[in-house]
């Protein structure tokens, strides 16, 4: 039996050279193999959960500027992902997360009125839409001057598809630098580049599309 | 695939990295016993606890790792729109669990012994009893691996253990039955998973053709 892919290694990160297996990822036997990726249940979402930029609805607007993010959910047959739970989160405008992780490691200041994580379901065409503000860029390991450019987390699970990313801004000089993007494959680091698109009430706007391996199962309360 | 142009239509994954929101633990189901605080109803089956250690290549414990756990329900049924088997689906029962490690690297998830089961694709095997689990740290990308029970007969037949050659490698799927854990009778099993290493834990390639 063939076996399967070997897991690339983040350089100079320690976390991934610590953690990343070294052996071939196993095959699953043709005998053993299913559809069946999680088909998480959708939590309940409260108003407001896809604008990052206010603790709560009428609550003030965070610092920074504030962006859009739109784009659609498509499964490996390009098939939209409907009603799947999308997760985000990100760095504030001076580059810090209000993780207390970062409490201990971060001199940038935290802003009161930014969390930095939301959630939203795409609609019946796989589409989302979510407001934010531009992460600042942050500095991930001082001795060797590794800095992370602005990136947003996105996790996507739904019935069928899991995927973890992060998207990238354009004209970013910081990009080419990072050893997570560089990771990426040369051929495929556009698809995690958010894309200039037209202003959404007046906040600049970027469209970032997301392809899934696998095969979105639609719901039976979704037929 | 017919090519590689359709190949590189997919999004590349990433880390979650070490800022992981812990609100997005708190409002996807922890423990599998319980639907909701003081309700009287349960799942089905016999309740069980894995406990589950997380190393790295030094043997460190990994704390902060997150596992996304999918399984059957006692009767081998998953609520899965794919799954049409004629085995009940447990009203109480979701089989879907989002739990983080400790600063020691360790878990404990709550839950039910799930049911075996034919694969789902046909060709008539029978899967052992099992949890999947989808792992997420800093460093790592997802994973995806499979955990079954020290004291399942089945284990001898299950397709997914037994196409691992290597009998040493594969009893680091098999996590171990410890005495009753004094928890509502559960059973509590234990297992210690390695990230990276000499006695690496097997991890699958679930990316399609």
């Amino acid at each position: 039996m063939r076996s399967g892919r070997v897991l690339p290694v983040v350089v100079n990160d320690r976390e991934s050279e610590r953690r990343t297996p070294a052996k071939p990822l196993y095959r699953i036997p043709d005998a053993a193999r299913d559809p069946f990726t999680p088909c998480a249940p959708l939590p309940p979402l409260r108003a407001g959960e896809n604008d990052l930029t206010r603790l709560a609805p009428g609550r003030p607007q965070a610092g920074g500027e504030a962006i859009a993010i739109t784009g659609r959910i498509l499964d490996e047959d390009l098939r939209p992902v409907r009603r799947t739970l999308v997760e985000v989160w990100g760095a504030n405008a001076h580059g810090r997360y209000s993780h207390v992780i970062d409490a201990g490691r971060n001199d940038a200041p935290l802003d009161p009125n930014f969390y930095g994580f939301g959630r939203l379901v795409t609609d019946d065409e796989g589409r989302y839409h979510l407001r934010t503000i531009k992460p600042g860029a942050y500095i991930a390991r001082r001795d060797i001057g590794w800095w992370r450019p602005p990136h947003v987390h996105f996790s996507i699970v739904g019935s069928g598809v899991r995927l973890v990313t992060q998207m990238y801004f354009p004209d970013e000089p910081l990009n080419e630098k990072d050893y997570i993007f560089l990771i990426v494959p040369e051929a495929d680091r556009d698809r995690v580049i958010g894309q200039p698109a037209a202003s959404q009430h007046g906040d600049r706007a970027f469209r970032f599309d997301i392809v899934i391996r696998g095969r979105f199962q639609t719901p039976p309360d979704l037929d | 695939m017919p090519d590689g142009s359709v190949r590189r239509q997919f999004t590349p994954e990433a880390t979650i990295g070490p800022f992981y929101p812990g609100a997005f633990l708190t409002d996807v189901p922890q423990d599998l016993w319980t639907v909701a605080p003081l309700v009287a109803h349960h799942p089905s089956g016999q309740p069980i606890v894995f406990v589950a250690r997380f190393l790295d290549v030094l043997k460190r414990p990994v704390p902060s790792l997150v596992v996304e756990f999918w399984q059957a329900n006692a009767h081998g049924r998953y609520r899965h729109p794919q799954d049409q088997s004629a085995a009940p689906l447990d009203p109480q029962f979701d089989g879907f669990a989002r739990v983080r490690t400790s600063d020691d690297g360790v878990l404990r998830f709550m839950t039910i012994r799930p049911g075996a089961h034919p694969v789902n694709s046909g060709g008539g095997a029978i899967r052992a009893p099992h949890l999947r689990l989808t792992i997420f740290a800093s460093g790592i990308d997802r994973l995806v691996t499979q955990v079954f029970f020290d004291d399942e007969p089945l284990n001898q037949s299950d397709p997914l253990l037994q196409s691992i050659a290597d009998a040493r490698v594969r009893d680091r799927l098999i996590a171990r039955r410890r005495t009753e854990s004094g928890e509502d009778d559960a059973i509590e099993y234990q297992l210690d998973i390695v990230l990276r290493g000499d006695d690496e834990t097997p991890f699958f390639d679930d990316w399609t053709e």
